[in-house]
C-alpha cells in the first residue's frame, strides 16, 4: 500500500519535472501561457512526433518571397518606409498581439538583410529579441546572433542566413514546448508582412513572375488556415483566422487555367500529374488582395 | 527500492522529452548532402522538418512549392532504425501519387520542379524489420529529417528573371 502511494507520488514529481523541463527549453514562463491555456487543446497537439492522423502543415518562409522579389528586379531597393517602425514595439500587450507582431518583425528583419540595409536590420534584430525575450525565446535569440550580425553587416548572403536562422530557432523552441498557437499567429503575422512587403514593391503586370508568385500565395494561405484549424478553440487564433478566410475569398476569385504538361529545358525531373492549374490574377484581383491586406497589417500592427 | 523506481521514472520521463526535443535540427545537421551540382547553390527551405520515428511508423508533411524553382529533397535516418526511408509525393488536391522513392531505386536524394505552384503531401515511412529490434525501449525510436532545398531554375535562353 505504501510503495504504491509512493510510485503514485513518483509520477506526479515525474510530471512537473517534465512540465519544468519543457518552460525551461523555451527560456522559462512566458506570456505565451495565456494562449496555451486559451486554447485549451494544445496539450493534444504534438509537433513532432509522427502521426498518421493528419499532416504536418509548413508553409514557405517570408524571407523566401522576398528573395524572390528582389531577384526580380529589387536589387537597388532601400525603402523601408512601409516596415514596422520599432517605436510600436511598446504597443503590444497582449500575447496575440506579441505573436502576430513577433511575425512581423522577424519578416522586416529579413527584409532589411535581404535588401542589405545593414544599420536597420541591427535595430530591427534589437526590436525582435526584446519582443522574443518577452515570450519566452530568449535562449532562441542570443547576444551572439547579435555580434553575427554585427560583424557581417555587409555581407547580404550572410545576414539572410542570420537572420533566417533566428525565425527557425524561434519556431524550434516554440515547437518544442508545444506552442502551436503561437507559432500559428507568427506564422500569420510573417506571411501578411510579406505579402504587404510585397505589394509595396511589385507594379502589377499581367503574367509577370512577381504578380503570379503573390497570386500563388493563395496556397501558402490555405496551408496557414488549415494549420490554425488545428488550434480552434483559441479564440485568439480563431479571430485571425477568420480575418485569413476573409482573406482567401478574395483569392478565390482568381481564375485557374488548366496547363499542358512541359518538359523541363534543365534537365531537371518535372513533378506530373494531371489538371495541373495556374493562377490567372488580373488588376482587379491584385488591387482587392494588396487593400485586404494592408487593412489587415494595419489592425496588427495597430497603426491607423 | 523506492528511491530507484523514483529516479527511474524521472529518467524515463526526461528521456522522453529530450529524445523528441533532440530531433529538431536533425535534418540541418545530417540531410545535407554535398553533391556538385552546376548552377545556383541550394538554400535551405523552412518547410523542412525532423521527427521521433520508430520502425513502422508513417508520417505526413503538406507544403507549398512554386513554378519556377528546383526543389531538392532528402531524406535521412538515425542507423538505429534502419538505413532507408521510404517517401512518396502526392499532389494534395487530386491524391495524385507523383513520386515513389521505392520505384526508383530507394534514392534519397530527388530533385525536381514543377510547372505550377502546388500543394504536396510527402509521406514518410521507416520500413518495418529494416534494424534488428533492441531491448531498449528509446533505442528503436530515432530521428528522422526531410530536409527541403530550393533555387531559382536555370532557364535556356533570354531568362525572365
Amino acid at each position: 500500500m505504501k510503495t504504491i502511494k509512493i510510485i503514485k507520488i513518483s509520477f506526479m514529481f515525474c510530471a512537473v519535472f517534465t512540465a519544468l523541463m519543457s518552460l525551461q527549453s523555451c527560456g522559462g514562463a512566458s506570456n505565451d501561457e495565456a494562449l496555451m491555456e486559451a486554447s485549451g487543446t494544445e496539450t493534444t497537439v504534438t509537433e513532432s512526433t509522427p502521426s498518421t492522423q493528419g499532416p504536418d502543415i509548413q508553409v514557405p518562409s517570408p524571407g523566401e518571397m522576398l528573395q524572390f522579389i528582389k531577384i526580380l528586379g529589387g536589387k537597388t531597393n532601400k525603402n523601408t518606409s512601409f516596415l514596422n517602425p520599432t517605436a510600436n514595439l511598446n504597443a503590444y500587450n497582449e500575447a496575440s498581439q506579441k505573436a502576430l507582431n513577433f511575425g512581423i518583425y522577424s519578416c522586416d528583419l529579413s527584409y532589411c538583410s535581404v535588401f542589405e540595409i545593414g544599420s536597420e536590420t541591427l535595430k530591427y534584430f534589437k526590436t525582435v529579441k526584446q519582443l522574443g525575450d518577452q515570450m519566452g525565446l530568449s535562449s532562441a535569440i542570443s547576444n551572439d546572433q547579435l555580434k553575427r550580425l554585427e560583424s557581417n553587416v555587409s555581407k547580404s548572403d550572410s545576414l539572410s542566413v542570420i537572420t533566417d536562422d533566428i525565425y527557425f530557432t524561434s519556431f524550434s523552441a516554440l515547437e518544442n514546448s508545444k506552442q502551436g498557437p503561437t507559432i500559428a499567429l507568427i506564422m500569420a503575422g510573417g506571411w501578411i508582412e510579406s505579402m504587404h512587403i510585397a505589394c509595396n514593391l511589385v507594379n502589377f503586370k499581367a503574367q509577370s513572375p512577381a504578380s503570379e508568385r503573390i497570386a500563388d500565395q493563395k496556397y501558402a494561405l490555405e496551408n496557414i488556415i488549415d494549420y490554425m484549424k488545428k488550434h480552434t478553440g483559441n479564440s485568439m487564433v480563431d479571430n485571425t483566422r477568420t480575418d485569413l478566410e476573409n482573406l482567401y475569398k478574395i483569392f478565390q476569385k482568381i481564375e485557374e487555367k488548366e496547363i499542358p504538361s512541359v518538359k523541363s529545358s534543365s534537365g531537371t525531373t518535372v513533378l506530373g500529374g494531371t489538371q495541373q492549374k495556374q493562377l490567372v490574377i488580373t488588376a482587379t484581383n491584385f488591387k482587392e488582395i494588396a487593400a485586404e491586406i494592408s487593412s489587415l497589417r494595419n489592425k496588427y500592427t495597430h497603426i491607423n | 527500492m523506492k528511491i530507484a523506481i523514483f529516479f527511474t521514472l524521472l529518467i524515463l520521463s526526461f528521456n522522453i522529452n529530450a529524445q523528441s526535443s533532440a530531433c529538431t535540427d536533425f535534418h540541418k545537421k545530417h540531410c545535407k548532402v554535398n553533391t556538385k551540382t552546376t548552377g545556383k547553390e541550394w538554400q535551405y527551405n523552412a518547410q523542412s522538418k525532423s521527427g521521433l520515428f520508430k520502425q513502422g511508423d508513417v508520417s505526413k508533411l503538406r507544403c507549398v512549392i512554386y513554378k519556377g524553382m528546383d526543389y531538392r529533397i532528402s531524406v535521412c535516418c538515425e542507423t538505429v532504425i534502419g538505413d532507408k526511408v521510404n517517401y512518396k509525393i502526392f499532389d494534395v488536391r487530386t491524391n495524385e501519387l507523383l513520386f515513389d522513392n521505392l520505384k526508383s531505386e530507394g534514392v534519397q536524394v530527388f530533385e525536381f520542379q514543377s510547372a505550377s505552384t502546388r500543394q504536396l503531401l510527402i509521406e514518410v515511412t521507416v520500413p518495418k524489420g529494416a534494424a534488428e529490434k533492441s531491448d531498449s525501449k528509446s533505442a528503436n525510436s530515432a530521428c528522422v529529417g526531410l530536409l527541403i532545398e530550393h533555387r531559382i531554375s536555370e532557364r535556356q535562353g533570354f531568362s525572365q528573371y
